[in-house]
């Protein structure tokens, strides 16, 4: 015979895996990686060089360590990436069909990719000083 | 102390345009606006058309936006807005029916879709024949059990304006108070309504919904938490119990 218990203090549930439940997680944690790649970026350039002495002996000296590479590309994709995904928040008030807002999806994943390789191009490329 | 009362007039399919109409009242400081509209109905304009029932803030059906703020007119004094201007308008993102009456019935769709009642389909414990529940497991959600459904919330929502097929906030507040009850087992139903596209991630944390419940609601903080399980797949039943124990409790 079953009697009356008291419930446990936690379950869990199956939820659905759907691409809005995936984009918003990925808005907090593209948060959590933007908060240190955005403040060491703005106390470096802004405040520690100061955006009037930098140049483009500055950048290729910057450059010449790998690591700044890849954390300007980290840069660039992440907060464009978190910004598309804001922007497609936003968009998605206006465009209450599934079949548009499907293809907003893409445009604005187009211009990250774009955006994103043009970052990425600059950033490998470096810098190529001017002849004397 | 004598105030203007502006307010919104629309008959819609009868009236080209909306207009306002303006009226002149003395009025005590310390009446409440549905006495005003009450005494604009009654003596100088028995075609103003507002609802109202209960009158003291527990039935809800006097939803309107006062001085651009969506609050119920029967907890509204005339001193509280201090000034002797006041403004009354239907409120905003659902169609007028007429004057300060909106078509609820897209709202009510909306609290219906999130299934707002207990699924336990277990059978009955044989020797008590009652889901128990500590004090804990009941004030997790004893916040949003305070709802009356006025649409005060959801029509506060620049989301919800934007679009109509967004859940809303108060559909919100009505799935977490069933998700986080210990005793029921809907939640994968109520979940799965929520992770649509217009379901709960059509939130912004605008905290409009928050400002303008009548009940003082924690509302963008219960979405939080069903935004939360729908991460996690996982719901903690246990709530802080504020308050004094009830006196005899062992």
């Amino acid at each position: 015979m079953e009697t009356s218990t008291i419930a446990p203090n936690t379950r869990q549930v199956r939820v659905p895996k759907n691409y809005e439940t995936t984009a918003w997680k990925w808005m907090r944690y593209s948060a959590l990686l933007l908060i240190p790649l955005a403040w060491i970026h703005v106390i470096l350039q802004d405040v520690i060089v100061g955006v009037h002495r930098i140049d483009l002996n500055y950048v290729a000296l910057r450059w010449a360590n790998v690591g700044w590479r890849i954390y300007d590309i980290a840069l660039v994709a992440f907060a464009f990436a978190h910004g598309m995904n804001g922007l497609r928040q936003i968009l998605a008030e206006y465009f209450p069909s599934p079949k548009a807002r499907q293809t907003l999806g893409w445009i604005l994943l187009a211009l990250w990719f774009v955006i994103t390789a043009i970052g990425v191009v600059a950033v490998v490329g470096g810098v190529r000083m001017p002849k004397q | 102390m004598q105030i203007t009362v502006k307010i919104y007039r629309h008959i819609p399919g009868v009236d080209t345009q909306p207009r306002y109409d303006e009226y002149t009242l003395d009025v005590d400081p310390k009446e409440r606006i549905l006495d005003l509209l009450e005494n604009i109905k009654g003596f100088k304009d028995g075609t103003l058309a507002f609802r109202r029932s209960c009158a003291h803030g527990v039935c809800g059906s006097d939803a309107m936006r006062i001085n651009g703020r969506n609050r119920l007119a029967c907890k509204v004094l005339v001193q509280d807005l201090d000034t002797d201007q006041i403004v009354i308008e239907p409120i905003i993102g659902l169609d007028v029916i007429k004057d300060l009456i909106v078509d609820m019935d897209p709202f009510f769709e909306q609290y219906r879709s999130v299934l707002p009642y207990l699924i336990n389909d277990d059978p009955l414990p044989a020797d008590g024949k009652e889901r128990l529940q500590s004090q804990e497991q009941r004030a997790r959600f004893d916040d949003t059990t305070k709802c009356i459904l006025c649409a005060a919330c959801t029509t506060a929502c620049p989301p919800f304006w934007a679009n109509r097929k967004y859940v809303g906030p108060a559909a919100i507040v009505n799935a977490h108070r069933f998700i986080f009850d210990s005793r029921d087992h809907g939640a994968e139903q109520r979940l799965s309504r929520l992770s649509e596209p217009d379901g709960v991630w059509r939130c912004r944390t605008v905290f409009n919904c928050t400002e303008a419940c009548p009940r003082e609601i924690k509302i963008t903080q219960a979405i939080a938490e069903v935004k939360e399980v729908l991460a996690s797949g996982k719901i903690n039943y246990k709530g802080v119990q504020i308050g004094p124990e009830r006196v005899g409790s062992g």
